[in-house]
């Protein structure tokens, strides 16, 4: 298998298939998440009283009903909020103070001794509301004149890249001018405009979200909370109460899938400040299936116009893109999304001349925040679908036209920075391969057309310019090594791959390796957050150089051991060597107690303890006007999906016959992993695809539940996933490695979109593809002609 | 709210437990009796995470009244493997990389163990059939429906 | 909109000694009772607050509400409590009322059906009901029991409205009773969801088709459909349309028009009311194709 030839300079278990760490914990119910662990008889529960209106204002809130109930310990309001925060923008307070903004804003928490105790208080809290004029679409809501659903929007302190347009609804404008844009439409051949629609969906992880918080006596406060991000927790929490950060623990077990809902801060806010009325006793809040739907994070909605120009020969010249971001209630974290969506506006093409306004907009819809994506699955759903059009106008083949204006090394991007080395063309052409395109193939019914479309994408990891990474490297007695680490396993297989690379680096085996886990923000080493497919990326280069550092350390202690030189000197095997004396020398006996000096004069060395970190320092802000700089991300995954399907052109039903992935992830650490990141991306992009849409009526979710929003099971998944790896290492990754978490869900729905139009010769912009969407514009389509 | 007391039996051993009307089995097993494997995902019967065997079906035990297990014979994912080591489900997931965030398991694994048991070289589509009721929203199923072809192979 | 509760309300529980009891429970005027089978529907509307019985009366175990016989006339007698997935695997009716089988392991997911019941699903009366329109083209007889007392309702006229029975306050239904299948008969339950299996009916069409030497066709077809009427829908005039010239495709055109017709389905938050009747059309044709098609092939 290709995977066993490895270069020299790659060393074991680097690019191993090797099986996951936590795999048998997780097949016999050991694993432990956030609501297996126990905590005695002092535990209480909170319930929290949510707004029904989508706008309104608090006139009166009473809840001495509720606090009469036996059983009910304490009550928490907006009158106990003292700063508003958020992670890029400081703009909600855990408990509204006296407005509500969507269904679902918490107005009260109740903390009782049993969760159904905690609920019959809930409802014996009277609130009056002044129903307010909600805002229900992003781009009304960008007018002028639109009711303000943040009116002290300009006292809201905000991150420097982040652009809040003060007496507006738009809490970030991004903006980005590259090169003519007005001046090259007139050079174009072909020009296809349109406006594409996502809806909301959301993440549904099976594991909703829980946080137990107790506060002790001395004011520290303790959460254990299934969690993407321990530490922006701690420091965000921590901001909200006025305390530092170092009396917030944050400890967290598995988490039973994030895809970005468990990142930042959302319910876990909650429960510390209904702790904090009772300390000494834990508090337990735990989301239900019907809260998880609509009270966690959404994914955004979008409206986008999208205009693409090329000239005869295929080339493309122009691009103007306006992004609607439908963003909620609360934007904090939302705002980067827009910001993700305009550096990346163009998808992975090269266009020399580029237009972009990217909107977020506050609307009284659910809080939108990062969804596996962040921002690029709803962009590429319009400007994969338009390129397209593009091609089949100038009478191109869809995947020829991607080949030709696809990114290549040295291209250069939106924002005016070169291209790192990356091969989208590769990716192109094997997931094209794959499903045998340019091959006609027959339906397997008369009912039934048969169509294949092609996709990809562009990703990079959007975080802040300084989002940290470090690692902890300790030895044991016996030569074993404990890997401190800050990152999250939420399924990804970050614990094996950082066990892999801690492993190659230290010459030890793979079964010499531990991950200290939990995560605990009292013990473990920074994590800024586990997303944006960054962890084998940042948080491997911070293992690497931890390991580097504990390696340099006994090659030194050797060295003088063995008056020799370190560079003579090397780990393997769990031994240090020396190619020059040939002498060797088990790691066990010195990465604890160190080596006795000649004639039992002392010892030298100690316990090995290695640090290391990782940060990038290229990161350059933009200007505000153009959305120009010289590096506006660390770099880009690219990848590209193709599809072959079958469409019931009596019903409108899809059926997904093969989907297959090529992405360019620098260096597959697991390839193993890489294309179970695949397999899941595919069905979680298929799934938002035909079936999900969070349906928000005048601001209200009719279907916040798994009767009605469904998503994919076995049932519908591909008849077959093909993954498939390219390798183009990156500069700065460890052995050249990228992020593929999110990406394989990003060209699945333009993908899926571009074959139903081969198939039925149908252009549909909205999502999903139900069924009855689909069999509408069918009819709609044979009564037109 | 009347307390009845029941007798069972939960992966082997025998239980005798004093439950309220309105608690759940799986209620009951998470926390009177500290099996955590089966999960609570939906409350409604949707998401499967919390199935478990009860006389030799799998159940949503969110959907079940512990009281109702009253003289039942009740297998959770704990129960799966014993002295003589892993089911060969477990095995086979654990070689083809069938779980992610390891939520859905302990639900996933009862009904494959039951598919098997009454069918034990099932189709694809009869696995595809007898999974449907355990959600998974990280493997895309590919690697679950490998694992359990494969441990029919193997059983 | 509805809050839902993180568990179920208080409630007592009886786990009845007898029919007569458990509807002596339901007849105390005193008690919010309700009769409990499988729960599958009733625990999720407990939790969104839609029901708040203070007493549930289980009759689950009472004898014959489990059992399954067919009889020496060939008739089919299910008890109320029998499980949808002990129901499908049954081996006579496997093999002499598959339809009802196939409508049974259409609802819902394996562990689902192993609590969901066979007289839950029809006394829930639900128009989305997937057994529903089988027992409709069967002919089933739904036996109550009130004290001593039984009666036997024909399935035609069971359902109401949604939710709504023609069950008595005390009436409890024990049996399900299905007459012996024409001979040669072949039935069909076919279902659009949003998921490709599993989820509640946008349309369900069970038919079922026979030979009869004295029809004109030479066959007689029943058809009834979930999903799309306040209660599952016996479409009778297709049996006429069907019985009287020469079977072809036109005909069978004409009677799935004639289902489309007999509809009166409504939008909610599956399907609208018109995607709803255009598909009653397509499933009705298919589901008629495909019996038609078995017919000839087995006759």
């Amino acid at each position: 298998m290709a995977e066993k030839m490895k270069s020299p300079s790659v060393p074991s278990p680097i690019g191993e298939s090797v099986p996951r760490l936590d795999a048998l914990q997780k097949v016999t119910g050991e694993a432990v998440f956030t609501d297996d662990l126990q905590f005695g008889a002092d535990l209480l529960y909170g319930r929290i009283l949510r707004s029904p209106h989508p706008h309104a204002r608090i006139k009166r809130l009473d809840a001495s009903k509720a606090l009469a109930l036996p059983g009910v310990k304490a009550l928490v309001t907006g009158d106990d909020c003292k700063d508003r925060f958020g992670l890029y923008l400081k703009d909600r307070y855990t408990f509204c103070k006296d407005r509500v903004r969507y269904v679902g804003d918490p107005v009260a928490g109740i903390v009782a001794t049993s969760e159904r105790l905690a609920e019959q208080a809930c409802r014996l809290v009277e609130v009056e509301y002044e129903v307010l004029e909600p805002v229900l679409d992003p781009v009304q809501g960008a007018q002028d004149g639109a009711p303000l659903l943040h009116p002290n929007l300009k006292e809201y302190i905000v991150a420097p890249f982040i652009f809040p347009q003060h007496g507006s609804n738009i809490s970030n404008y991004f903006k980005l001018r590259k090169g003519d844009v007005e001046g090259a439409w007139s050079k174009c051949n072909v020009i296809v405009e349109g406006a594409y629609r996502v809806p909301h969906v959301q993440h549904v992880p099976i594991e909703p979200h829980i946080t137990v918080a107790k506060f002790d006596h001395s004011g520290n406060v303790t959460l254990w909370a299934s969690s993407q991000s321990p530490f922006a927790q701690r420091d965000l929490i921590a901001g909200s109460l006025g305390i530092s950060p170092n009396r917030v623990r944050v400890i967290s077990s598995f988490v039973g899938g994030g895809f970005g809902s468990k990142a930042g801060v959302s319910m876990e806010a909650l429960a510390v400040m209904m702790a904090q009325k009772v300390p000494g006793h834990p508090v337990k809040v735990r989301l239900t299936r019907e809260e998880e739907f609509y009270c966690s994070f959404v994914r955004q909605g979008l409206v986008s116009n999208i205009k693409i120009g090329a000239d005869e020969d295929g080339t493309l010249l122009a691009m103007q893109t306006e992004f609607y971001w439908d963003a909620g209630a609360y934007t904090e974290y939302g705002v980067n999304i827009t910001r993700a969506a305009g550096y990346s506006c163009t998808g992975p093409y090269d266009v020399p001349n580029v237009w972009s306004d990217s909107y977020c907009v506050y609307t009284n819809h659910p809080v939108g925040g990062p969804m596996r994506g962040f921002g690029m699955p709803e962009i590429h759903w319009g400007i994969e679908q338009t390129m397209d059009q593009v091609a089949q106008k100038l009478g191109m083949d869809e995947k020829e036209f991607r080949l030709k204006n696809c990114i290549r090394e040295g291209s250069i991007t939106p924002t005016g920075s070169k291209m790192h080395a990356l091969d989208l063309e590769s990716c192109i052409l094997k997931a094209a391969e794959a499903i045998d395109w340019g091959k006609q193939e027959p339906a397997s019914a008369p009912h039934k057309r048969r169509g294949k479309g092609i996709a990809i994408m562009w990703k990079a990891p959007a975080m802040p310019p300084n989002a940290g990474s470090s690692s902890i490297v300790r030895f044991n007695e016996d030569g074993t090594v404990s890997v401190g680490i800050g990152g999250q396993e939420l399924g990804q297989g970050s614990h094996t791959v950082a066990a892999q690379i801690a492993a190659a680096t230290l010459g030890v085996p793979m079964d010499s390796i531990r991950i200290s886990y939990p995560v605990d923000t009292q013990y473990s080493p920074y994590e800024w957050q586990t997303v944006a497919s960054r962890l084998t990326w940042s948080m491997g280069n911070a293992i690497r150089e931890a390991a580097l550092d504990a390696r340099r350390q006994i090659l030194e202690l050797a060295a003088e051991h063995w008056d020799e030189q370190p560079d003579d000197l090397d780990l393997h095997d769990g031994q240090v060597i020396s190619y020059k004396s040939e002498r060797s020398e088990p790691l066990k006996n010195l990465v604890v107690y160190g080596l006795p000096k000649e004639d039992d004069s002392g010892w030298r060395g100690g316990p090995i303890i290695g640090r290391g970190m990782f940060m990038p320092n290229y990161v350059s802000a933009l200007d505000p006007e153009t959305g120009q700089g010289p590096r506006a991300v660390v770099h880009f995954t690219p990848g590209c999906q193709a599809v072959d399907l079958e469409v019931d052109i009596e019903t409108g039903q899809i059926t997904l016959l093969r989907v297959s992935s090529a992405f360019d992830v620098g260096k597959a650490i697991n390839p193993d992993q890489v294309r179970a990141q695949m397999e899941g991306g595919v069905v979680q992009g298929a799934s938002t695809t035909l079936l999900e849409h969070l349906r928000l009526e005048n601001g209200v979710p009719v279907n916040p539940n798994f009767t009605d929003y469904r998503i994919a099971s076995t049932v519908d998944m591909p008849l077959k996933t093909i993954p498939i790896i390219v390798e183009v290492p990156q500069d700065d990754g460890p052995w050249g490695a990228r992020g593929i978490g999110e990406h394989s869900m990003v060209p699945t729905a333009p993908a899926i979109a571009n074959a139903l139009a081969d198939a039925v010769g149908l252009r549909i912009h909205d999502l999903p593809l139900s069924a009855e969407r689909v069999f509408k514009a069918l009819r709609d389509k044979e009564a037109a002609t | 709210m009347t307390t009845h007391k029941i007798a069972l039996t939960v992966n082997g051993i025998q239980e005798q437990v004093e439950v309220p009307s309105n608690m759940t089995l799986l209620t009951m097993l998470r926390e009177r009796l500290g099996l955590t494997g089966a999960k609570n995902g939906c409350a409604a019967g949707e998401c499967g995470a919390c199935t478990v065997m009860m006389n030799g079906e799998p159940v949503n035990s969110c959907l079940v009244l512990a009281v109702e297990a009253e003289g039942a014979e009740i297998v959770t994912v704990e129960g799966l493997s014993n002295e003589n080591g892993l089911d060969g489900l477990q095995e086979a997931m654990i070689e083809v990389t069938g779980t992610q965030c390891g939520f859905c398991p302990p639900g996933g694994l009862i009904s494959a163990r039951a598919l098997l048991d009454r069918n034990p070289s099932p189709s694809e589509d009869e696995i595809k059939d007898a999974l449907r009721g355990n959600l998974c929203r990280c493997t895309g199923y590919v690697r679950i429906l490998e694992s359990v072809k494969q441990a029919a192979k193997g059983g | 909109m509805e809050v839902v509760s993180s568990g179920l309300p208080e409630f007592e529980y009886i786990h009845a000694e007898s029919i007569e009891q458990a509807s002596t429970f339901l007849l105390d005027e005193s008690k919010d009772s309700r009769l409990f089978m499988g729960g599958t529907d009733l625990f999720v509307q407990m939790r969104a607050g839609a029901r708040s019985p203070s007493l549930l009366v289980d009759v689950k175990h009472l004898p014959g509400m489990n059992d399954i016989q067919l009889k020496p006339d060939g008739s089919l007698h299910v008890g109320a409590a029998v499980n949808l997935n002990a129901l499908a695997r049954h081996e006579d009716v496997a093999e002499h009322y598959a339809l009802l089988a196939e409508a049974a392991q259409s609802v819902g997911s394996y562990q689902l059906r192993s609590r969901a019941t066979m007289g839950g699903n029809l006394c829930n009366a639900s128009p989305a009901a997937d057994t529903a329109p089988a027992a409709l083209v069967l002919g089933a007889r739904l036996i109550a029991q009130s004290g001593k007392d039984e009666r036997s309702i024909p399935v035609e006229a069971f359902f109401l409205g949604p939710g709504e029975t023609a069950l008595q306050r005390g009436e409890i239904l024990t049996r399900i009773e299905f007459p012996s299948p024409p001979k040669r008969s072949v039935g069909r339950y076919l279902k659009l969801g949003r998921n490709a299996a599993g989820d509640l009916a946008i349309v369900g069409v069970a038919v079922l088709g026979f030979p009869d030497d004295e029809a004109p066709s030479g066959y007689r077809f029943r058809l009834a459909l979930s999903s799309v009427a306040p209660t599952p829908l016996l479409v009778p005039e297709v049996e006429n349309i069907l019985s009287g010239e020469t079977m072809n495709d036109e005909r069978i055109q004409a009677a799935a028009r004639t289902a489309q017709q007999a509809a009166k389905p409504i939008d909610d938050v599956r399907a609208t009311a018109d995607y709803r009747s255009a598909m009653v059309e397509v499933y009705a044709r298919r589901a008629l194709k495909a019996v038609w098609a078995a017919l000839r092939r087995d006759n």
